[in-house]
């Protein structure tokens, strides 16, 4: 889950290697806000498997790659 | 999840928020009220239910999206310097805060500088990307390389 400097960076990192997934960081920052946002709140319950799949959908990140178990 | 591992999961968490590392079993037995072996014994309850990962000695190694150890991610929040697990989780500290924040990375590549000022929740115009190699299924059969 590392960050690069362009699309042409990951590209030579990966020399070949099959990427995974790519998101701008606009939707990072959006997926970042929506996981973790009540992680220090005084009454946070952890997330279920569901909700942490809905975070997702709600970012536009769908199938199978983002498929939580 | 019982109630007292889940005060001393908060208790822990508002420790490091307040001291920018993360915080002994000592520290936070002192903090809490609890012996070190009863905070010890939550904190590996909450290791495998995924709240925390400790280290091989019992430390904290990530308490998500904080981490224990130094990594090439570094958010500058809240008037501390935090390390961050992953590209992610140095977003999810400004998100966790409800701080701006500047993310201090470097290109696995060419390891140059990245700087990325987040502003009202949103990063400043970039090229950068985020990559994610291991599908989301795979992600805590192996978290440190994830």
């Amino acid at each position: 889950m590392l960050l690069f400097r362009s699309e042409a960076h990951l590209d030579r990192w990966l020399d070949g290697r099959p990427a995974g997934a790519i998101l701008p960081l606009t939707q990072l920052a959006r997926l970042a806000d929506a996981w973790w946002s009540d992680r220090l709140a005084a009454d946070w319950q952890p997330h279920s498997r569901e909700q942490n799949q809905a975070i997702l959908e709600s970012v536009g990140l769908t199938g199978d790659f983002w498929r939580l178990g | 999840m019982n109630p007292i591992d889940l005060a001393l999961r908060n208790a822990t968490y508002k420790m490091f928020v307040e001291l920018g590392r993360a915080p002994s079993a000592q520290e936070v037995g002192a903090r809490t009220g609890q012996g070190t072996e009863e905070v010890k014994a939550s904190w590996r309850r909450l290791h495998d239910a995924h709240a925390l990962v400790l280290g091989v000695d019992g430390s904290i190694l990530m308490l998500n999206p904080f981490s224990g150890v130094p990594t090439r991610h570094v958010v500058e929040a809240n008037g501390h310097r935090y390390f961050a697990n992953c590209g992610w989780d140095a977003f999810g500290i400004g998100a966790a805060l409800h701080v701006d924040s500047l993310i201090r990375s470097s290109c696995p590549d060419c390891d140059e500088p990245l700087e990325i000022p987040v502003r009202d929740g949103l990063p400043d115009k970039t090229e950068a990307i985020w990559h994610v190699l291991v599908p989301a299924r795979d992600w805590w059969s192996d978290i440190g390389f994830t």
